[in-house]
């Protein structure tokens, strides 16, 4: 008899945290927006999932950056989806990247922009009070606003070392039309995150960054 | 109900339970992922024309194949004649190198001589005098710390670097490095830090060098004589 109770009361425990999961689960949300893609590199190569429903696990290898590549320019496109029943925000941390020679690779030479927000499908919500904000100064694709600048390196409009701490990069009102407590093909927006990176004269060595992307509740914005 | 029966609903259930448990965290959303990123930066070096050769002392000859500044180096050479007919002191080549490097590097050359004459008055390795000028690190992204070591003795028409043999009468270039026989293997003439800063390869400054070949006009044994030189660039 005990045990009896014993079940039946952890039976309520879970169907309750399966009840509280749903109910949260919809609020936010961050994902693959599809496969990712990769030009202009040697021994370089990107991975990713085509699966809109999946999570963002994305591998980018530049491959070779030095004047071994003589490709004016390394680009990435990286589809990101967003879901969300309310007000948003995405922001961006970096972490790696700590070259002490200032002639290596730096956070610098890797330009960072947003492009293409866009309805993932027709359950994505349409407002007509907001609109999805790409934040100064990532509103740009680095492959086309690259620069040299007056010591010959290249710049770009924004880089990796534009972030500072999580830094955010887009904020808009809700997202989704519904409120499924599954990811779905169509139920919200995706953005384009665009990477570009100039061969140059670095010094020699193999440099890497993790960059983790967050969506969390954004400032007030009526749909 | 027997109490076995209500016993197998009850597992049946709660394994139902944690089936939809687990089936809506797998399908559920997640607010954070991840990008991933390396790049890599192998160690480069190059070498090429600096330019124009510059040819004077010559009687006949001309330069076949000029240098064009940035372009592969394929310099070709008539250095003309080399016996007393010519008057000049040395007839003597130089050739413009521009080397560019995102780590230290050594220059290193090879050098062959052949001569159809038979004799030992015929011209030899040791009677082509070799060596670089004036290193120059100027514009934007090159890097001007560090120091260039000159492996060779300089020009060889300076009289500190050669002079007529007091036994043999025949002029020789004397100083270290300053004859193509010091070169017969793989010899280093030019070693220093990075040259580039991180620019792009658009970019076209660099070290330049120019290299001299001279020979002095002497009574050598007629015939015809094929000079061949290879520059290497590496980053040890």
């Amino acid at each position: 008899m005990r045990l009896r109770h014993f079940t039946y009361s952890l039976l309520t425990c879970l169907i309750l945290l399966a009840v509280a999961h749903t109910a949260n689960a919809q609020a936010l949300d961050i994902s693959s927006g599809g496969l990712p893609t990769i030009t202009g590199a040697v021994n370089g190569s990107v991975s990713g999932n085509a699966n809109v429903q999946s999570d963002l696990i994305v591998t980018v290898t530049f491959g070779e950056v030095s004047p071994l590549n003589t490709n004016s320019i390394v680009k990435v496109i990286v589809p990101i989806a967003l879901r969300s029943n309310q007000p948003y925000q995405v922001s961006v941390s970096i972490s790696g990247l700590n070259n002490a020679n200032a002639e290596a690779l730096q956070a610098s030479d890797i330009g960072f922009g947003l492009q293409n927000v866009r309805l993932l499908g027709g359950a994505g919500q349409i407002c007509s009070q907001s609109t999805h904000v790409i934040r100064s100064p990532f509103n740009n694709d680095p492959s086309t606003t690259a620069t040299v600048a007056a010591n010959g390196r290249v710049s770009y409009t924004s880089s990796l070392a534009s972030l500072s701490g999580p830094t955010v990069i887009l904020s808009g009102p809700e997202l989704s039309k519904n409120n499924s407590a599954k990811r779905q093909s169509t139920d919200g927006y995706m953005f384009d995150a665009v990477f570009a990176l100039t061969p140059q004269f670095f010094a020699a060595g193999v440099s890497s960054a993790t960059l983790i992307f967050s969506i969390s509740p954004g400032p007030n914005a009526p749909c | 109900m027997p109490r076995q029966t209500s016993t197998q609903i009850t597992k049946f259930i709660l394994l139902t339970t944690l089936l939809v448990v687990s089936a809506v965290s797998c399908l559920g959303q997640s607010t954070t992922g991840t990008v991933t990123m390396s790049a890599t930066v192998s160690k480069f070096v190059e070498i090429n024309s600096g330019g124009a050769v510059t040819l004077s002392g010559n009687s006949g000859g001309g330069v076949t194949t000029d240098g064009v500044t940035n372009s592969p180096l394929a310099v070709s050479i008539n250095l003309g004649e080399l016996g007393p007919s010519n008057t000049n002191s040395f007839v003597t080549a130089q050739v413009p190198l521009k080397l560019r490097s995102n780590a230290p590097y050594v220059l290193s050359m090879t050098a062959s001589v052949s001569s159809s004459g038979t004799s030992a008055s015929r011209i030899g390795a040791a009677d082509v005098g070799f060596g670089l000028g004036t290193i120059s690190r100027l514009g934007i992204g090159v890097n001007t710390t560090g120091t260039d070591t000159n492996a060779t003795s300089g020009d060889p028409t300076l009289a500190a670097n050669g002079s007529v043999n007091g036994t043999t009468g025949r002029y020789e270039f004397t100083a270290v490095r300053s004859n193509l026989s010091a070169f017969s293997s793989a010899t280093t003439a030019l070693s220093g830090p990075i040259i580039m800063n991180a620019v792009p390869r658009s970019n076209a400054n660099g070290l330049t060098v120019p290299a001299f070949f001279a020979v002095k006009p002497q009574f050598f044994e007629n015939g015809t004589t094929t000079i061949s030189v290879t520059f290497i660039v590496t980053a040890p």
